[in-house]
């Protein structure tokens, strides 16, 4: 039997960095340190004060203009080997923000990164979670087990986590992007078809594109554990391509109409309306004055 | 005696967000103070002229998390006002919700603060238990614990059909007993009442003066809440009794915010009990004429002010805000004037001062 005791691992401490945030995330890493359901306290960690003493930084918010030169200064505090942690979109990729006078995002832009927390904010459990592979990171091997505590399945019912995106159900009318804050969604022209990408690391998880969208092609998951390594990062996307198909009448190469729409339009579905969803817009609009011409005739 | 100026950042401060404060010591009390602002400004006013009006709902939200649904709503608000809608009854009270809810998560984290600053640690983790409940609540109705995606214009995103709102009211039932405690704790601990009264203390006559607004105005004795002095949304068809103390201090700030937070319980249940059939939004996609609008809340932290222009199109020409945070930001100056350097941390929290709403 195997008796010798192993000597337990030092604690490892953690330095937390403010960017500029809206407090989202903050007050929620607050909560994960407070509540020791969460299980932070089981990976072996402790928060520091002083950047000196740490050997993880969790880093939150867009880089802002005016606080880049004290973050950045404090981030240099943190002796080497470090890991650095992003907690929350904002870091990973200037979240609602990007695109402003007074933000500079990405911060991989300017410190070395390990790993990212997508989130707006993320739950606690993904910041543990996400914290569980940083650990993993540094000690090498296999992290601790983390268990967030059971959870029942109606509380998370209606959680926003990943989106998910189904091209079946696509009819490319573009709401979702018009909608979307974080200048996640983008359509490409494409050969095979139009191509739909989602980018998790850009997406708010607000929802508002499966709000918008007219037949469901976009929904909320339930999964929140998106924690990934940097080299991931460019990796984290939803993706389809809405085939096109050559209309039955002309042949002119169009975007399928869906049953969602189909059955929003009509009342009931019909060997007529199946016709109709192969039709381009022109031949529909042809078949349709026909039909009326033979009403009025 | 010896003077002074010494620099506090967030760590000093016990903030979460990063703020500067330049303080003039005489001796080893405050005798001035300059707030260095600004780094968490992320150029919101003109992030939001680049953002149509369904991207800005979303953007709002991110202004502060911690007032977060009084953002959007604020602003659906005046952006209905423009086009004319009648918001649906059922989304009226479905706001109040939202909102009101939101108001005690906001109230408790404060308070778990000032738990935290004055060392009552058991209180702190107490309190930030009894905010779990809360948070749960959030993240279970909306799919969020912060940031709950609940507005949209002419309505909310959301419904309750019997099955939460059973779950709501068993949620705040929970929720009753734990602040009414929390409210005697408050006002009785002796070491509490030792750290807190007649710490910070702005007056009647100042308040007014600087124009303060939400708990800490209330706590001076000022009668003001948006929601009971201009009722918007549902408010006028829900009875309060606005929450006002005298002495001014920590501690009756913390009073203030306390008694709102078993006010926002049963305010909720009166939501919950009157609550009408029918939808909870208005079409999709309105048309918002060219135009010029003032839309006010009572955020958790005080009246929230939102002005818009329009032209037209979708996209905003001005939209811009008198947040709570700013009156009471520059009234920090009053209640510090000559208190010990070591409660600055406890005066500064007592104000709960919102520095992405100030800065954005
Ligand atoms: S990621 Fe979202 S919640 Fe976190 S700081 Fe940014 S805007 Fe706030
Ligand atoms: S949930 Fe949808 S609309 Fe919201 S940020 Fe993500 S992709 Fe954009």
């Amino acid at each position: 039997m195997h008796t010798c005791k192993v000597p337990p691992l030092p604690k490892l401490r953690l330095y937390r960095i403010n960017t500029g945030s809206c407090n989202g995330c903050d007050v929620e890493l607050a909560a994960t340190e407070a509540i020791t359901r969460f299980g932070l306290d089981r990976l072996g960690l402790s928060f520091t004060a002083d950047p000196t003493q740490a050997d993880l930084v969790l880093i939150t918010g867009p880089l802002t203009v005016s606080s880049r030169e004290k973050v950045l200064a404090e981030y240099a505090e943190v002796p080497d080997p470090k890991i650095t942690v992003l907690i929350g979109v904002c870091p990973i990729s200037g979240g609602a923000f990007r695109d402003s006078y007074a933000v500079v995002a990405p911060l991989d832009e300017f410190v070395p990164v390990d790993l990212n927390i997508p989130g707006c904010p993320p739950r606690p459990q993904a910041i543990v979670a996400g914290i569980a592979k940083a650990v993993q990171l540094w000690r090498g091997g296999e992290h601790p087990p983390v268990s967030p505590g059971p959870e029942e399945g109606s509380l998370t019912e209606n959680l926003r986590g990943r989106m998910r995106y189904r091209a079946e159900a696509c009819v490319g009318c573009r709401i979702c992007q018009h909608v979307c804050a974080g200048g996640a969604i983008r359509f490409d022209e494409e050969e095979a078809g139009l191509g739909f990408t989602l980018w998790h690391n850009s997406c708010l998880f607000c929802g508002m594109c499966s709000h918008y969208c007219p037949t469901g092609a976009l929904a909320p998951t339930r999964e929140w554990d998106l924690a990934h390594r940097q080299a991931e990062k460019y990796r984290q996307v939803e993706k389809g391509v809405v085939p096109r198909i050559p209309c039955s009448a002309c042949g002119v190469p169009m975007l399928p109409v869906v049953p969602e729409l189909m059955k929003k339009g009509y009342r009931a579905l019909s060997a007529e309306t199946a016709r109709l969803q192969t039709l381009c817009s022109e031949c529909r609009q042809v078949r349709s004055l026909e039909g009326v011409k033979r009403c009025t005739t | 005696m010896s003077r002074t100026v010494i620099t506090l950042g967030p760590r000093q401060l016990g903030l979460e967000e990063p703020m500067y404060f330049r303080v003039q010591t005489a001796g080893d009390r405050v005798a001035g103070l300059e707030v260095l602002a600004g780094q968490v400004h992320r150029g919101l006013e003109h992030l939001t002229l680049k953002r149509n009006f369904y991207q800005n709902i979303t953007l709002l939200e991110r202004l502060c998390s911690l007032c977060s649904n009084s953002h959007p709503s604020t602003f659906c608000t005046a952006l209905e006002e423009l086009a004319g809608m009648v918001v649906p009854p059922r989304a009226e009270y479905l706001r109040a919700v939202a909102d009101e809810i939101k108001r005690i998560a906001s109230h408790l984290f404060n308070c778990a603060v000032v738990a935290h600053i004055v060392g009552e640690h058991a209180l702190f983790r107490r309190v930030m238990e009894l905010r779990e409940t809360v948070q749960q609540t959030k993240e279970a109705i909306y799919g969020n614990r912060m940031d709950l995606a609940a507005n949209c214009i002419g309505g909310v995103r959301y419904d309750l059909d019997a099955g939460r709102v059973g779950y709501l009211k068993s949620q705040l039932e929970g929720l009753k007993a734990p602040l009414e405690e929390l409210y005697r704790v408050f006002a009785d601990d002796p070491a509490l009442a030792a750290a807190t009264v007649g710490v910070g203390v702005l007056t009647r006559e100042q308040a007014q003066a600087f124009g303060v607004v939400g708990p800490v105005a209330r706590a001076a004795g000022i009668d003001y809440d948006v929601r009971e002095k201009s009722p918007y949304g549902a408010y006028d068809r829900l009875s309060f009794q606005v929450a006002v103390q005298a002495a001014g201090d920590v501690r009756a700030r913390a009073l203030v915010r306390l008694v709102e937070a078993r006010q926002a319980v049963s305010l909720i249940e009166q939501c919950l009990d009157q609550l009408p059939e029918g939808p909870v939004a208005l079409m999709s996609f309105p048309e918002i004429p060219a135009g010029e609008v003032i839309a006010k809340s009572e955020a958790p932290r005080g009246e929230l002010i939102y002005y818009l222009r329009t032209d037209g199109t979708d996209l905003p020409v001005r939209l811009k805000w008198r947040v709570p945070s700013y009156p009471n930001w520059a009234a920090l100056g009053e209640m510090l004037k000559g208190e010990p350097v070591s409660r600055i941390p406890l005066i500064v929290n007592s104000i709960d001062p919102c520095i992405s709403c100030t800065d954005r």
